[in-house]
This record gives C-alpha cells, sequence and structure tokens, in this order.
C-alpha cells in the first residue's frame, strides 16, 4: 500500500489514512524523500487526524522522517495527533520534543509559512 | 408457609397491621430527629410495605413476585433509611410471632412455625441490606466520577486559548484525568495556548512534576502550547532544589503572566474601550 | 466471548492483525477509547518483538473477571532465543535491534499489570493486563 503525496506550490502535504504496516511506512518514508528530492519542497504537513495507533516502530519512523527531511531542506509539521494517540506515546515514552506540531491541517500550513518565510 | 399461619394471618389482619403501624411509629418518634423530613412522609408508605408483607405471605416466596423489591428500591431510593425496612420487617415478625404466642397452642407446634416465620422472613431481610449494598455502591461510584470531573475542568477563556485550574493534591489517578481532560479540552474547544494553573496545587514534588511534564508533553503532540503559572516562590524553591526541569516549557508566576503570553502566542490584544 | 483468541505472529502483517483483534475485544469489553488505544499499542508492541527477535510465536487476547473485576489480559508466547536480561530489557531506551527500547518499559507503563519469563534458548512469555475502570 502506498499513502499519496500532494504538492500544492512549495509544500506536500500528506494526509495518513490508512492502519499503517511495517512496509507501508517504511514505503512512505522513501516516497517522501524522493517527492522533496524531486519537487524541492520546503515544508511537509503530515496530518494523523485518522490514526488511531503510534506504536514506538511507527513513532521511530516519523521522527526519522522529521530528521531526514530537515537535512534535505525540508521542515515537517505534524498535525491533527489525537488525545488517545498522544496519551499512549506519552506512557511508552515518546515526547518528540523535537518535532513540529500544529493542531490541523490548516494550522499547520499557517505554521510552515511563518517559519519559512518569517 | 403452613396453612395454618397464613389463615391465622388473614384473619387477624386488622389487629397486626395496628400493632404494626404502633410499634413501626414508636421505632419512627425515636429516629425522627436524624431523618425528620422523610420519615415524617412516609405515612402511606407505611400502609403499602404493610399490605405487600400480607401479599406475599399469602403468594409464598419473594423471587416469584418482584414487587417487594420493587418497594425497597423504591423506598431506598426516596432517601428513607435503610433501618425503616429492616425494623419494619423486624417489627412483623415480632407481632406475628406475639400472636401466636396468644394463640395458645402446643409448644411443639409453636416451635415450628416459629421456624417457619424466621425462614420466611430472614430472605427478606438479606433481599433488603443486599438491595441497599448495591444501591449505595452505584451512588458512590457515580459520585465518583462526577468529583473527578469536577476536579480538572477545562474553561475556555478567549478565541483559542483555555485554562485549567488545579486545586488540590495530584496523584496517579487524578493526573491521567487532567490528562484526558486537558486533551479532549483543547481539541473541542480548538484551544492553540492552555494555561495549567497550579496555584491551588499544595506540594509540588518530583511525581506531581512527572505528571504535569507529561501533561504539557501531550498537549504539544497534538499541537497546542502549554503554559504552566501560578508558580509561588516556595514552589520555584523546591522545583529546582529537588533538580527537576521545567526548562522545556514556559512558566509563569500568575495567571495573568501567563495570559498575556498566550494572547501574545495567538496574535491577539485586549483593547481597553477608555 | 469468554474463550482466549490467539494470532500466530510470523509477518509484519500479523502484527496488524494482532492488533486489530485487540481493539475489537476492547471495544467489545467497554474499554474507553483512551484504553482501547493503550490496548492496542501494546499488543503491537509486543507482536513486532516476536516477529523481530523471535521469528515467530504467538498473541493470545482474553477477557478476564475476577470476583466481578473485568478486564483484558494478553500473553505474548515465542519459543526464541529468550532475553538474557530481563532488567536490562525493561529499562527505557535499551535496544539490540536500533530500536526506540521503548517498547517493553512502554507496555508496563501502558497495562495495568505486567510479567516477563524468559529462559535463554527456550523462548520468552509476557503476560499483560488491563482492568476496567
Ligand atoms: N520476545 C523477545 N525475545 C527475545 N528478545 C526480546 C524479545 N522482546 C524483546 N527482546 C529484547 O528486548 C529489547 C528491548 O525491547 P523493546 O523494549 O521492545 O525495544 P526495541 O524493540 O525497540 O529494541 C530488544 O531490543 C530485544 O533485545
Ligand atoms: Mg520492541
Amino acid at each position: 500500500m502506498r499513502i499519496p503525496i500532494l504538492k500544492l506550490h512549495e509544500y506536500l502535504l500528506i494526509t495518513i489514512q490508512v492502519e499503517m504496516d511495517d512496509q507501508t511506512a517504511l514505503q512512505f518514508q522513501e516516497d517522501l524523500l524522493n517527492k522533496i528530492h524531486d519537487t524541492g519542497a520546503k515544508g511537509v504537513v503530515i496530518d494523523l487526524t485518522s490514526v488511531d495507533m503510534i506504536d514506538s516502530f511507527i513513532a521511530k519512523v516519523l521522527g526519522d522522517v522529521v530528521r531526514m527531511s530537515k537535512l534535505m531542506g525540508a521542515q515537517v509539521v505534524l498535525t491533527g495527533i489525537q488525545p488517545a494517540v498522544a496519551i499512549t506515546l506519552i506512557d511508552l515514552g515518546i515526547s518528540m520534543r523535537e518535532v513540529s506540531t500544529a493542531l490541523d491541517l490548516e494550522q499547520g500550513l499557517d505554521k510552515l509559512r511563518l517559519e519559512l518565510e518569517g | 408457609m403452613d396453612n395454618l399461619i397464613v389463615q391465622m394471618i388473614n384473619e387477624n389482619q386488622e389487629t397486626l397491621k395496628n400493632n404494626w403501624l404502633k410499634e413501626v411509629n414508636l421505632f419512627k418518634d425515636k429516629e425522627i430527629a436524624s431523618y425528620s423530613t422523610t420519615l415524617k412522609l412516609s405515612e402511606e408508605t407505611d400502609q403499602q410495605f404493610f399490605e405487600l408483607l400480607i401479599k406475599h405471605i399469602n403468594y409464598h416466596d419473594i423471587s416469584k413476585d418482584g414487587t417487594l423489591d420493587q418497594f425497597f428500591d423504591q423506598v431506598l431510593h426516596t432517601g428513607l433509611p435503610l433501618k425503616y425496612l429492616t425494623q419494619g420487617l423486624q417489627i412483623a415478625r415480632r407481632v406475628i410471632l406475639n400472636m401466636l404466642v396468644e394463640a395458645e397452642m402446643e409448644q411443639e407446634k409453636l416451635a415450628a412455625l416459629y421456624r417457619e416465620i424466621d425462614s420466611w422472613l430472614d430472605p427478606i431481610l438479606n433481599r433488603v441490606v443486599e438491595n441497599s449494598s448495591q444501591i449505595w455502591e452505584r451512588t458512590v461510584s457515580i459520585q465518583k466520577t462526577a468529583l473527578l470531573e469536577l476536579s480538572a475542568p477545562l474553561i475556555p477563556v478567549f478565541k483559542n486559548i483555555s485554562v485549567m485550574p488545579l486545586i488540590g493534591s495530584i496523584d496517579t489517578e487524578r493526573a491521567k484525568l487532567i490528562m484526558e481532560n486537558l486533551l479532549n479540552g483543547v481539541i473541542k474547544y480548538r484551544s492553540e495556548v492552555v494555561l495549567i494553573d497550579i496555584t491551588g496545587v499544595p506540594v509540588v514534588d518530583t511525581m506531581v512534576a512527572h505528571h504535569i511534564i507529561q501533561a504539557a508533553d501531550a498537549v504539544r503532540l497534538l499541537g497546542s502550547t502549554c503554559i504552566l503559572v501560578g508558580i509561588r516562590p516556595e514552589i520555584a524553591q523546591t522545583i529546582v532544589s529537588l533538580g527537576i526541569d521545567l526548562s522545556l516549557f514556559p512558566t509563569k508566576s500568575t495567571l495573568q503572566k501567563g495570559m498575556e503570553n498566550a494572547l501574545e502566542i495567538t496574535n491577539q490584544q485586549l483593547i481597553s474601550n477608555e | 466471548m469468554d474463550i482466549q483468541s490467539c494470532v500466530e505472529v510470523r509477518n509484519e502483517w500479523d502484527i496488524v492483525s494482532a492488533r486489530q483483534l485487540g481493539r475489537n475485544m476492547a471495544k467489545e469489553l467497554g474499554f474507553g477509547n483512551v484504553d482501547q488505544a493503550r490496548i492496542t499499542t501494546a499488543i503491537s508492541e509486543l507482536a513486532r518483538n516476536i516477529y523481530l527477535y523471535a521469528g515467530r510465536g504467538k498473541i493470545c487476547i482474553e477477557p478476564i473477571d475476577q470476583l466481578g473485576r473485568k478486564g483484558l489480559r494478553i500473553v505474548a508466547l515465542d519459543n526464541g532465543p529468550g532475553i538474557r536480561e530481563i532488567r536490562k530489557v525493561m529499562e527505557d531506551g535499551y535496544t539490540t535491534s536500533g530500536g526506540l527500547g521503548a517498547g517493553l518499559p512502554g507496555v508496563k507503563r501502558l497495562m495495568d499489570e505486567f510479567s516477563i519469563e524468559s529462559t535463554v534458548d527456550v523462548g520468552t512469555e509476557i503476560s499483560a493486563t488491563k482492568w476496567l475502570r
């Protein structure tokens, strides 16, 4: 399964709507990095509103994606993390403090704009 | 039950009732000080109680006819004391036994009837106590949830700014509830900034600080910002001397300062009308 | 509903089946949405460990009722290499695979009760319980 990546001006938008298995997560990581490379995108919003579980593996993939994208010159914002998901992440001891977040896609885009355009 | 008793009870119903009511009223007079309003209003209930007992004696065991059970439930729900039911049943036992004694019958027969009465009444008594303890447990658990929810409300103050005032000590169970209320509130009110006010938290030790840090981390994961306010001097002292690191998110001494900060973050301003 | 259900874990997709089973059972038992997520996440961690470190094994999930106290128990079983130093693997951040090392200590925090038994070269059995509040 592949997660679709949309391009909007110089940003990439991803809405994760599938139950992520490990392959899908790793494939997504690869696809996103390639897309950043191909488009020269400066910012990425990954919307997790429909995701009802993030375990330590998926958390690691997401954290890695953020760091790798940054290396390639793209800022990533995670949006829409649900309360139940946030609580389980905290229980797991994963607080993702270095990752930028926003309440929803719209605010995620605002945040990118602010960070990139000053 | 032995036909003889049933027959005797039915024949002497009026006397039994009068004796029963007399004793019940004696009991009520004694207890009235503590339960004045509910007990005073219970005359109709007395009538109903006795009639149901008679009916019950005629139709045998309790399980066949739910009306007694229903009656007990209803009585307990109106706030009459459990004592009223247990005393009422004991008094019923007493007046029936008195009647048997006065009927001048053989010792053996009398003893057998005594036992009959006991085996009729004891299950009813057990049932009453069981019912009431169930009601009580249910009430306690409902109140406990209500109290827990009250204990950590998230209040939307301005557009995209909410406040959670914490009052009292914070243990692990309450910390979980605070976290859930906080996060659900952030989503519900779309709060970009939440102020956690710990003015009312008497002691901030490593454990409490840990819970607060976790809550702030979770709020951040949702995409909102947490500002910790109400840091009294002694709390600042304990936090630093315990080596707790709160530097990862903003803290302010007062709610007012925190609110100014929150307005700044959300690009809002308070305009005075003067 | 009283019987336990098991999922064989042999590949990555079995991890998904195991956690879906867990979520459904948790929902049916009346767990709230946060506890459903906790249970699902715990199962995912345990199933992935089986897949990663033992190659194969199974996850069993059962409703429990002890003196009227209801809950759900997860049992993760494998005949893999076992764990040499249980105290180490229960520390946050300890990993032998470049993971986050958050799985086992995380499961312990996600659930109410947790126990682990492991014998080197024989296998590992982990059991974790969540009570209905
Ligand atoms: N079922 C298992 N069999 C053998 N070793 C295991 C098993 N589960 C966990 N381990 C060991 O415990 C370590 C910690 O596991 P965990 O806390 O899940 O973190 P991670 O999987 O990220 O390494 C693993 O790196 C592995 O060495
Ligand atoms: Mg693991």
